[in-house]
C-alpha cells in the first residue's frame, strides 16, 4: 500500500507528482476521502487509464460512502459561515464512531478484490474497532469539561459532535480568504459572551491570526491534528485522536 | 466606533510605517524600471528560510532569519551583477527568472518537509489586520535604520557602479523580506508602486514626489481600512483595491492639471462619460432584442436597484408566479437554516442526535437545496420569458434612453476659457508637471 498524499500534508490542496500517476496505473484499488475533499484525484484517475480503479469499478473505494454527513448546504445556503464543500463537511473521519462505517466500506471492497483473505480483513477490522471502543470511553471522559472553542477553519464538527464540544465560531469563514476586521470584532464579542477559552488551529494554518485573537480574548491556543502525520505524535488513527484529546484536556 | 478603532489602530500604524519606507524605495524602483523586484526578493527570502527549516532550524528562529537574509543578499548581488546585461536582456526578465526559480526551488524543498508549505505561506502571506506591537517594535526601527543609512551610503558610491546597485538591492531586500511577512505580497506591492506612482504623476522633484506619495499612501490606507471594517471585507484585498482606485483618481486629477483649461478638460471628461453611458444603454437594448434569454447585466443591475422596473415588462400572472417562487425559496432557506441551527446546537447540548436523525437532516437539507434551486429556476424562467415577449419594447426603451442621454448633452462651447492656450501657442508650465519642465 502507498499514499498519494504524504503524511502531514494538506490533502485538500495537494499537487500530484508524476510518480503518483505511475502508482495509480499499477494500483488494484484506490481509497479516497470523497465529499469534494480530494477533487484533484478525479483528473489523476482519468489520466491513469486504469479501468480497475475508475469510479464504479471494484477497485474504487470512496470512504465517505454511507457516512452521515454534517453541514450539507449546497445551493448557497449560509454563504457567510460555510465550508467550501457544498456536499457536506468532509472531515468525517475525526468522529471515531464513523470508523465503523469507513472500515465496513473498506472491508467490503477488500473482500470483493481479495476474497481469499476476507476473513483476515474482517478479524483485523473487529480488533481495531474493539481497541477504538475501549479508547472512546476514556476520551469522552477526558473531554467533559472543555470550555467553548473557536476554530481557525471549520474542520471539527464531527469531532465536536462526538465529544459534545461547543465550537462557537471560525476565524477563516471562506477558505483562503483572510478574516475581515468586522468578523474578528464579532468573534471577540462572541468569545466574551460565551467565555471561549480555547482557539484551535492546525499546523498548516496561519499562526498569526489565531495568536491575535487569543491575545484579545485571553484564550489559549491548542494545536490539533486533522490527519495522521500532521504532528509527530499522530502516528496512526488512534494516536491521532489520542493526541487531539490530550491537547484539549 | 471605539471597537473599530481598537481593531484598526495598529494596522493603520503599520500602514503608515510601510508606506513611509516603501514609497521611498518605490520611487527608486519605478526609476530603475524593476517593478517586480520585491516579489523576487521576497520569494528568495522564503527559499532561504525554507532551506533553514529543512536543515532542522526553527521556522521563526534566528537561524531561519539569517538564512533568509543571506539568500536575499545573494540575490541582491546577482541583480547588481546582471545589471550590465540589461542592454541585451531587460532586467525585468532577469527578475522574473529569479522569482520563478526561487518559487519552484522552494516547492521542491517543501516536498521534503511535511510542514514546509505552511512555513513558506507564513513568510509570503502576512495579514496587516493582525499585526502586533511585537512585530512593529522591530519593523519600525528596521525601516528607520534602512531609511536613514541607505541614502547616506548611496551618496558615497558612484551611481551605476556594482556597489551602488548592490547597496540598493540589499537595503530593499532587507525591507521587503520583513514587510511581506507583515502585510503579504499583494499589499506590499501596492505600498511600493502606487503611492510612488501618484508622487511621480504630480511632482517633478524627488522631495515633492516623496511627500505626495507619503500623504496619498497614508490617506488611502486609512480609507481602505475604514472600508474594510464598514463593508466586512478582507483587509489586505480591500486596501489593494482602494490603492487602485486612488491611482485612478490621481490619474484623472493629473489629466485635469495638464496645461489646458480645466473647464475644457472637465467638459471633455463629462461628454466622454455621457457617450459611454449612452453606448452601454444602446448596446444593452440591441443585446436584449437579439438574445433575450441570455445574461442581461445592465437590465439585471437596474432591476436590483429599482425592482419596480419588472412591472414594466411582466404581466400580473408572471409577477404572481415569480413572487410565489421567491416566497417559497425564502421559506425553504429559512427552514434549512433552522434545521442546521438545531443540528449544530444538539452537538453539545440536549439529547444528542443519533446517526439516523443526522442522515435524515442531511437528506432534508439536500431536498431543501434542490427545492430552492427549483424555485430559482422558476423565477429565472418567468423573467426570461417575460423579457422575450417584450424584447422589442425593452430594446426600444433602452435605445430611447440612450438617445435622450446623447441629445441632452449641451452643445460644445466655442469660447476659449481663460488661461487656456491659444491655437499654436504654448501654455505656461504647470507647477510640478515633469513634462512641462523638460
Amino acid at each position: 500500500m502507498s499514499h498519494l498524499v504524504p503524511a502531514g500534508q494538506d490533502g485538500e490542496n495537494f499537487q500530484p507528482h508524476p510518480q503518483d500517476l505511475a502508482r495509480l496505473r499499477e494500483a488494484r484499488a484506490v481509497l479516497r476521502v470523497g465529499v469534494d475533499y480530494d477533487l484533484w484525484l478525479d483528473r489523476l484517475l482519468r489520466q491513469s487509464g486504469n479501468a480497475a480503479i475508475q469510479r464504479g469499478a471494484p477497485g474504487y473505494i470512496d470512504a465517505s460512502a454511507d457516512v452521515a454527513l454534517l453541514d450539507v448546504r449546497a445551493g448557497g445556503i449560509g454563504p457567510d459561515d460555510g465550508h467550501a464543500h457544498g456536499r457536506g463537511n468532509p472531515h468525517y473521519w475525526l468522529d471515531p464512531a464513523n470508523a465503523g462505517m469507513i472500515t465496513a466500506t473498506l472491508l467490503e471492497a477488500l473482500a470483493r478484490l481479495d476474497p481469499a483473505n476476507a476473513g483476515r480483513y474482517e478479524a483485523n477490522r473487529l480488533a481495531f474497532l474493539a481497541r477504538l471502543d475501549a479508547k472512546m470511553r476514556e476520551w469522552t471522559q477526558a473531554l467533559r469539561h472543555v470550555p467553548p472553542l473557536i476554530a481557525y477553519h471549520d474542520t471539527w464538527p464531527y469531532f465536536a459532535r462526538r465529544f459534545r464540544l461547543r465550537f462557537v465560531g471560525v476565524i477563516e469563514t471562506r477558505p483562503g480568504v483572510a478574516p475581515s476586521p468586522a468578523h474578528l470584532a464579532s468573534l471577540v464579542r462572541l468569545a466574551a459572551a460565551e467565555r471561549v477559552g480555547v482557539i484551535v488551529r492546525e499546523p498548516h494554518e496561519p499562526k498569526r491570526d489565531a495568536d491575535f485573537l487569543a491575545k484579545r480574548i485571553g484564550a489559549r491556543i491548542v494545536l490539533l491534528a486533522s490527519g495522521v502525520g500532521a504532528v509527530p505524535q499522530a502516528r496512526d488513527y488512534i494516536s491521532l485522536i489520542e493526541y487531539n484529546v490530550r491537547a484539549l484536556k | 466606533m471605539s471597537e473599530a478603532l481598537a481593531f484598526l489602530v495598529l494596522p493603520a500604524l503599520a500602514c503608515t510605517a510601510l508606506v513611509g519606507i516603501h514609497a521611498y524605495f518605490g520611487l527608486h524602483v519605478l526609476k530603475r524600471n524593476v517593478i517586480f523586484v520585491d516579489l523576487a526578493l521576497a520569494q528568495v527570502a522564503a527559499l532561504g528560510a525554507t532551506a533553514a527549516f529543512l536543515l532542522g532550524h526553527s521556522p521563526q528562529g534566528p537561524a531561519a532569519h539569517a538564512y533568509a537574509l543571506a539568500f536575499t543578499l545573494a540575490a541582491a548581488a546577482l541583480l547588481a551583477s546582471s545589471r550590465s546585461w540589461s542592454a541585451r536582456v531587460p532586467q525585468e526578465a532577469q527578475i522574473g527568472v529569479i522569482y520563478v526559480v526561487a518559487a519552484a526551488a522552494a516547492l521542491l524543498l517543501v516536498d521534503r518537509a511535511p510542514q514546509g508549505a505552511e512555513h513558506i505561506r507564513q513568510i509570503l502571506t502576512g495579514n496587516i489586520l493582525t499585526v502586533g506591537w511585537d512585530e512593529l517594535a522591530w519593523a519600525i526601527p528596521l525601516y528607520a535604520v534602512v531609511g536613514f543609512t541607505y541614502p547616506l551610503m548611496a551618496r558615497r558610491f558612484t551611481p551605476g557602479s556594482w556597489l551602488a546597485e548592490f547597496a540598493f538591492y540589499a537595503a530593499f531586500g532587507i525591507v521587503v523580506t520583513s514587510s511581506v511577512a507583515l502585510a503579504g505580497v499583494l499589499l506590499v506591492f501596492a505600498f511600493l508602486i502606487i503611492p510612488a506612482a501618484i508622487g511621480l504623476l504630480h511632482a517633478a522633484r524627488f522631495p515633492t514626489q516623496l511627500a505626495i506619495a507619503w500623504i496619498a499612501g497614508t490617506a488611502t490606507a486609512v480609507v481602505g481600512l475604514a472600508l474594510s471594517y464598514a463593508g466586512d471585507f478582507s483587509t489586505g484585498a480591500t486596501l489593494v483595491c482602494t490603492y487602485g482606485v486612488a491611482l485612478a483618481i490621481a490619474g484623472v486629477a493629473h489629466g485635469l492639471r495638464l496645461p489646458q483649461a480645466r473647464g475644457a478638460k472637465l467638459d471633455v471628461a463629462f461628454r466622454f462619460a455621457r457617450w459611454m453611458v449612452a453606448a452601454l444603454l444602446a448596446a444593452s437594448g440591441i443585446w436584449i432584442a437579439i438574445a433575450p434569454q441570455a445574461d442581461q447585466p445592465v437590465l439585471d443591475a437596474l432591476e436590483r436597484a429599482f425592482p419596480a422596473i419588472r412591472a414594466a415588462y411582466m404581466d400580473d400572472k408572471s409577477r404572481a408566479i415569480r413572487a410565489d417562487a421567491d416566497a417559497h425559496a425564502e421559506r425553504y432557506r429559512d427552514d434549512a437554516l433552522k434545521l442546521r441551527a438545531m443540528e449544530s446546537s444538539r452537538r453539545w447540548q440536549g439529547e444528542p442526535l443519533d446517526e439516523a436523525e443526522v442522515r435524515r437532516i442531511a437528506s432534508f437539507q439536500k431536498s431543501y437545496n434542490e427545492m430552492i434551486r427549483g424555485e430559482e429556476f422558476v423565477m429565472a424562467e418567468v423573467r426570461k420569458r417575460a423579457r422575450e415577449a417584450k424584447r422589442w419594447w425593452i430594446g426600444a426603451a433602452f435605445l430611447a434612453f440612450a438617445f435622450s442621454v446623447v441629445v441632452s448633452l449641451p452643445r460644445r462651447s466655442r469660447t476659449t476659457p481663460a488661461g487656456s492656450p491659444r491655437p499654436g501657442g504654448m501654455a505656461p508650465p504647470a507647477d510640478g508637471d515633469p513634462r512641462a519642465r523638460r
